[in-house]
């Protein structure tokens, strides 16, 4: 598992705008999201191989959707479900894209990560997920366009120790439904 | 008695099926009640808090040299089996210790017994008729000179281990004046298929079984304290979500309430707490085993998670943010007032009631990366620190006898199960899967 995660990970890595959390959270208001894949260390492994290693995805939750759709994460410190200036930046962004896409429905998931007790994470997450949507509704955007879930630390968007690792799994992730 | 492991959901009635048929065999071919009298008088004499019994444990005869294999098979068993209960010191009986070569009329040397320290004797015979296993059990009080328990086991060959343990319960409960661990369950989760589902395994890691087979994220599994369901939540469904499975006929109720859920509990068999979010705040709700919400127990702002039940299920601990950090606090079923039993630490959660009623077990975070084990007393007092300078010690449950807990801890890298006494003392390793393994839980549930 840890070793399909990993695949996973550098996959995301891959297409993704680089793996910070930052640079997810403080591009410009309004501009695309589409950015040249930094290459980092972990790109030595062949990520061609991580799409055959994919486990089946449960329903309605997409592995191969970390970070790639037009909906950007939000981030959060540590124990904490306040959203930052960055995360609120993030989220003006978000709805002005379903203003515009507005057949779309999104589902938040809210994660964690590893520290902490997992039945806690759990719960920690629903509230990072329900206070994203919170604000996007408070943007304009029609509640019954947005479900939560919480996934807690069970789906961590990086499987390694140290904050840098930590920071990427305390988000607000968006798959479009 | 050996299970298979079966990914199949509809293998839940055969397997409660088959625990009845073993435990009504065993019963049925009793033909000696146990000597209960003698066993309250022992208990009573024996002094509180005294430490080990000291057992002679003889080694089983056989009087057909071809059975000699299973007398054996079940010396190594009982040994081993009331060694893990960590109750006893066994010794071997001295050479003398029966003072008769003609076996229809033994005559134990309790002299020779107690001269080297024996408190309780047990011995017996093994013998096997056309396929039937019976075990002649025989235990004495040395000091007194007096016979605990005369009683036979039957059982087909391949329940060895069956026919030990039972012995083994009887002693131990004979001694102790309790329930003892024989029979029990631990139900835990395991990624070693790659995605995390529920196992169960006997309780001393024996008998490895797959319940869940949903390919998605199963946590947090709970027995009924009769044995009949399991509680856990279930991500088949993309959310969270309550499952409540019927485990004599596989039949399983899911809450299908929007938000999620979280760690369900037991109180008594008949209902089950779990937080749901369906009215915006999480909050614990008791819920029927037909999946009905009976009615919401919490009603505080933020994250009310984790409930444990005590015994006789007029109490419930929880874990609630309500003050800030994570803290476990205690509510009456009936009037509802709520006090805060943790104020050590800064994030306390996972609480375990004990089975005696009077401790809590639960989980530290400390800073750093160390989570520990403590147990409290339920007024708040004799808080005891179980693990330390060993990882992340996670998930604390506590054995039917309230002598051992079961948790997680990562200690060795990857997330295993381990037991302890429930001072702290002798913890090792449960049992060795791939993969990592998580959230065990302890039934009270005896099969036999």
């Amino acid at each position: 598992m840890r070793k399909k995660i990993n695949g996973i990970v550098v996959l995301a890595l891959m297409v993704t705008a680089g793996c910070s959390s930052r640079s997810a959270v403080t591009s410009t208001e309004g501009s695309d999201k589409v950015t040249s894949p930094k290459v980092s260390s972990q790109s030595t492994e062949a990520p061609s191989t991580a799409s055959q290693s994919l486990p089946a995805s449960p329903t309605g939750y997409g592995f191969d959707q970390w970070q790639t759709g037009p909906l950007g994460d939000v981030f959060f410190d540590f124990d904490s479900t306040v959203l930052a200036s960055a995360a609120q930046a993030q989220l003006k962004q978000n709805s002005a894209w379903l203003e515009n896409n507005s057949a779309a429905r999104a589902l938040i998931e809210g994660h964690c990560d590893s520290r902490g007790t997992s039945e806690y994470n759990m719960a920690l997450g629903e509230r990072r997920a329900s206070t994203a949507k919170e604000y996007l509704v408070k943007l304009g955007v029609a509640s019954s366009r947005l479900e939560t879930v919480s996934f807690g630390e069970e789906r961590p968007f990086d499987t390694g120790k140290g904050e840098n690792a930590w920071a990427k799994n305390r988000r607000a992730h968006f798959v479009i439904k | 008695m050996m299970m298979s492991a079966h990914n199949n959901k509809s293998c839940f009635g055969m397997q409660f099926f088959r625990y009845v048929v073993a435990a009504v065999m065993i019963f049925l071919c009793f033909p000696l009640p146990l000597l209960a009298a003698e066993g309250g008088e022992y208990i009573a004499i024996r002094k509180e808090g005294s430490g080990t019994i000291i057992l002679a444990l003889n080694k089983l005869d056989a009087p057909v040299k071809e059975e000699s294999r299973l007398a054996q098979s079940l010396d190594t068993i009982i040994h081993d089996g009331l060694d893990f209960t960590g109750l006893f010191t066994m010794i071997s009986p001295p050479l003398n210790v029966k003072n008769s070569s003609n076996r229809d009329n033994v005559v134990l040397n309790f002299g020779a017994l107690d001269s080297v320290g024996a408190a309780v004797y047990a011995g017996g015979t093994v013998t096997n008729t056309s396929g039937t296993i019976s075990l002649d059990m025989e235990v004495y009080d040395t000091a007194g000179a007096k016979l605990l328990l005369k009683k036979t086991y039957h059982g087909k060959p391949q329940q060895l281990r069956t026919i030990g343990y039972a012995f083994c319960a009887d002693l131990v409960e004979l001694l102790t004046g309790k329930k003892s661990i024989f029979g029990s369950k631990i139900v835990f989760v395991s990624n070693k298929t790659g995605f995390k589902e529920i196992y169960e395994c006997d309780f001393d890691g024996r008998e490895l079984r797959q319940l869940t087979n949903s390919h998605s994220i199963s946590l947090t599994p709970a027995l009924s304290p009769d044995g009949r369901y399991l509680a856990y939540t279930d991500f088949s469904s993309g959310h969270p979500a309550l499952s409540i499975r019927n485990l004599s006929d596989g039949k399983t109720f899911a809450v299908s309430k929007s938000g999620i859920s979280i760690d369900p509990a037991w109180r008594n068999s008949s209902e089950v707490a779990t937080t749901l979010s369906f009215e915006g705040d999480q909050e614990i709700y008791l819920i029927k085993t037909n999946g009905v919400i009976s009615r919401r127990l919490t009603n505080s702002k933020g994250i009310d998670l984790s409930p444990a039940f005590s015994p006789d299920g007029n109490k419930m601990a929880f874990v609630s943010e309500r003050n800030g950090q994570p803290q476990i606090f205690i509510q009456d079923m009936l009037s509802g007032q709520v006090s805060r039993l943790t104020f050590s630490g800064r994030y306390n959660t996972q609480p375990s009631w004990s089975p005696g009623g009077d401790k809590i077990a639960y989980s530290t975070w400390e800073n750093g990366s160390e989570i520990n084990i403590f147990t409290i007393g339920v007024d708040g007092s004799g808080l005891t620190q179980l693990t330390e300078n060993s990882g992340e010690n996670e998930s604390p449950s506590w054995s039917p006898d309230g002598r051992m807990i079961v948790f997680t801890s990562n200690r060795q890298g990857l997330k295993k199960l381990y037991i302890m006494e429930s001072t702290g003392q002798k913890q090792r390793a449960l049992l060795q899967i791939d993969g990592e393994q998580m959230q065990p839980f302890w039934s009270l549930f005896r099969q036999q």
